[in-house]
């Protein structure tokens, strides 16, 4: 077992590691930056070292500093996180190099599946299904003219090295092609550091339905059932759910299994998931998320089976507990991300002193947080506030749950999204479970706009 | 302290008061009968029924029931049959999916089980927004399954018709239904069993000239057409000005195709008091 980790990440997902490594008795080392000093992690860590200021890439991005901290601190393993260097394939070599065990897959498994271009042809390989678009990454307009008309219009260009949403655009017909494609190469170029795009058919108004999947050094990989994150804002999740409602047996089975093809055709080692578009009975291979992820909770709670403790087991080079015939999926549960920022401002991070912080309780409910009463929102970093996650024997109970949690969830100091997740939980397309992830964008000014008449009302009384 | 709790609450309760009267869309619906606009919701909290005139709404199959039968006694019946196109007509299976995404349906008829003040039954409701509730293979089988299981099982058996007809994609094999609906309601009624049918408006054509019509006890809501032909084909081929209120539910109370026209509010506490004035008979 690993007998002390260095935390290279922040927030609450930094707490999430913390946690686990607690109830694994694993001593952790939280590597924080100037700006978080003050940070609840940082102070419940067996000990903490700074590594620079406040910029993610002079700190949580600066991979000299965390291997330096790590060996100074004398740790075994470093714990990623999600975002900053958690998909980062030269750190996971990096870390190999000095001695350290990355708690994730190998750099080669990141390499294989964080090229999107080169993910897609391996999964074709694998027999998982992907979007129709182009062989291979496309050179020039005129090729990408061409495998745009062979799949149809609309289509997408993608950068290789993409993710969260960056180096991204949509494009409806040979018009537009060019201007889209030199504006993707740029965002690409500045964002990723490489300039490499392929194209593929974009399927409209799908649901964004993903697999979480765990992975041994044995080769043992199984998964662990599906989620629903089609409620969604420019790519950026806000509510998702455990299982995915509505899939009929047939598709939930053949996505599992596509998912462990998926893991096991790029050797994959912790855990992952497998991000897949559905479209009708329809399921295409979008993307691997070599990391845990935001919503790995929801997962938890349907399966009971604690992710990061599997990460750091696996890590520490045990084979997994259960087999794919111990996973059972009872009752459902639904996260919603509370960020500090403010819908009616255009989505504005906003963070800033949590003057008062109340958290709901009870059965069935989790809320992940960084916060306490009294502490600062760094402005320098992403704007996840907490994540409140209910579970219950049916999705609608966990509805319930879940507006009741949002109703005594209270956070005075800065506007955040917590009521516009609340209205969602009321309205009918989500109640019924039929969100696409065009649902947000179709009715966002419906939902802003009652929480306008709320406050037109207040101000009458 | 203690105020931000307040706050928070008085906020709730302001958003919670906003979303009850919140309704998509327009906010009033006019009555086709008085003109009258009414809020949304005080016609769905009046069981879709004009708050000024009486008008009767259409309404779904499934909240019918709901309307009718005792909380938590639904369990329906073959709900998996499916709706069929027997003569491959052009454009009908497109239609038939249009129907079905719009209304939640797979069919214009639901069948099920449940008690109505305590006693047991079988009831079953033609959906007017389904192809205008008109009779095809499956609405046939559907009912003839209801009647069979009603009469295996000795249990009363209340149909809610609403109907333009005979189902015109099935030609033909629409209009056996008529036979065969008859021919098992004839097995039922030589069994004993009470049969009431409820006419809600439409009720016409090939369903008014079976089942709809071979009820032990006919009851109507105010306003449905009843007939066999509709009245502008009447008036056209006979070529006179039809009496004032002709085919409609209190015409045929009067000359005694009804027994009697019951509104939709009193139409539960109605049928209640008719099984349990029944249930000796029911059951020999």
């Amino acid at each position: 077992m690993l007998k002390r980790v260095l935390i290279a990440n922040r927030g609450e997902i930094a707490l999430r590691v913390l946690r686990a490594c607690r109830e694994l008795e694993i001593e952790t080392v939280a590597a924080y930056s100037e700006a978080d000093a003050e940070a609840l992690h940082v102070q419940l860590a067996t000990e903490s070292v700074c590594i620079g200021p406040a910029r993610a890439a002079d700190s949580y991005l600066n991979q000299d500093a965390l291997l330096t901290a790590a060996l100074a601190t004398g740790c075994d393993g470093i714990h990623p996180g999600y975002g900053f260097l958690s998909e980062n394939a030269d750190f996971s070599d990096a870390c190999a190099k000095a001695g350290l065990t990355f708690i994730g897959p190998s750099g080669e498994a990141i390499r294989k599946a964080g090229s999107k271009s080169a993910a897609r042809d391996l999964m074709k390989a694998a027999g998982v299904p992907v979007t129709p678009g182009s062989d291979g990454p496309v050179s020039s307009v005129e090729e990408a003219l061409a495998a745009a008309e062979a799949v149809g219009w609309p289509v997408l260009l993608k950068a290789s090295a993409g993710g969260g949403g960056r180096g991204i655009r949509r494009c409806d017909g040979p018009d537009a092609l060019p201007a889209a494609c030199a504006e993707a190469k740029a965002e690409a170029a500045a964002c990723f550091g490489n300039d490499e795009m392929y194209l593929e058919k974009l399927v409209l108004n799908p649901r964004h339905v993903e697999v979480q999947i765990l992975a041994d050094r044995q080769g043992h990989t199984i998964h662990l059932g599906d989620r629903d994150c089609s409620v969604q804002r420019r790519n950026q999740k806000l509510i998702e759910e455990a299982p995915a409602p509505g899939l009929s047996p047939a598709l939930r089975r053949a996505m599992g299994e596509a998912a462990v093809r998926a893991a096991e055709a790029v050797g994959y080692e912790g855990a992952g998931t497998v991000e897949f578009l559905v479209d009708g009975e329809n399921f295409y291979f979008m993307e691997m998320n070599t990391r845990i992820q935001v919503e790995h909770g929801v997962t938890e709670l349907v399966t009971g089976v604690d992710l990061v403790r599997q990460q750091l087991r696996i890590a520490s080079g045990l084979s997994l507990d259960m087999g794919q015939k111990d996973v059972t999926i009872r009752g459902c549960a639904m996260e919603c991300r509370v960020n500090a920022e403010d819908p009616h401002g255009d989505f504005r991070p906003c963070p800033g002193k949590v003057e008062f912080l109340h958290f709901p309780g009870g059965a069935g409910v989790r809320v992940d947080s960084c916060l306490y009463n009294g502490c600062t929102m760094s402005p320098y970093y992403d704007s996840l506030a907490a994540k409140v996650l209910a579970h219950g024997a049916t999705r609608l109970e966990a509805i319930r749950k879940l507006r009741r949690c949002l109703e005594e969830f209270t956070l005075e100091g800065f506007p955040t999204n917590a009521e516009l997740s609340y209205e969602i939980l009321f309205h009918p397309v989500f109640v019924r479970g039929r969100c696409t992830t065009g649902f947000l964008d179709a009715h966002l000014a419906e939902l802003l706009d009652f929480s306008r008449r709320v406050e037109e009302k207040e101000a009458e009384a | 302290m203690s105020s931000i709790f307040a706050k928070r609450r008085a906020r709730l309760l302001a958003m919670k008061a906003i979303r009850d009267s919140y309704v998509p869309g327009d906010q009033l619906v006019a009555c086709p009968k008085c003109g009258g606009e009414s809020q949304r919701k005080d016609v769905a909290g009046n069981l879709s029924v004009c708050p000024l005139c009486g008008y009767h709404f259409p309404i779904g199959a499934y909240y019918r029931l709901s309307t009718i039968l005792d909380p938590g006694s639904f369990r329906e019946l073959n709900e998996k049959l499916p709706a069929a196109d027997p003569l491959s007509f052009p454009g009908y299976r497109e239609k038939q999916r249009l129907a079905q995404r719009k209304t939640g349906l797979t069919e214009a008829a639901v069948t099920a089980t449940g008690t109505i003040g305590g006693r047991k039954c079988v009831a079953g409701v033609l959906d007017s927004r389904f192809f205008m509730g008109s009779m095809s293979a499956a609405v046939g089988e559907k009912i003839t399954l209801a009647i069979e299981y009603a009469a295996k099982n000795k249990l009363p058996l209340i149909l809610f018709s609403a109907s333009g007809g005979a189902r015109m994609q099935e030609g033909i094999l629409s209009l056996m239904q008529m036979a065969k609906t008859s021919a098992a309601l004839a097995r039922f009624s030589e069994k004993g069993l009470l049969y009431i049918s409820v006419l809600t408006d439409p009720t016409t054509g090939g369903v008014t000239a079976s089942f709809a019509s071979l009820g032990d006890i006919i009851l109507a809501e105010p306003g449905a057409l009843i007939g066999f032909a509709g009245p502008r084909v009447i008036q056209q081929t006979i070529g006179e000005t039809l009496p004032e209120g002709f085919q409609r539910a209190e015409y045929q109370e009067e000359h005694g195709f009804v027994d009697a026209v019951v509104p939709r509010g009193e139409l539960r506490e109605t049928l209640s008091r008719l099984l349990r004035l029944h249930e000796k008979g029911g059951r020999p």
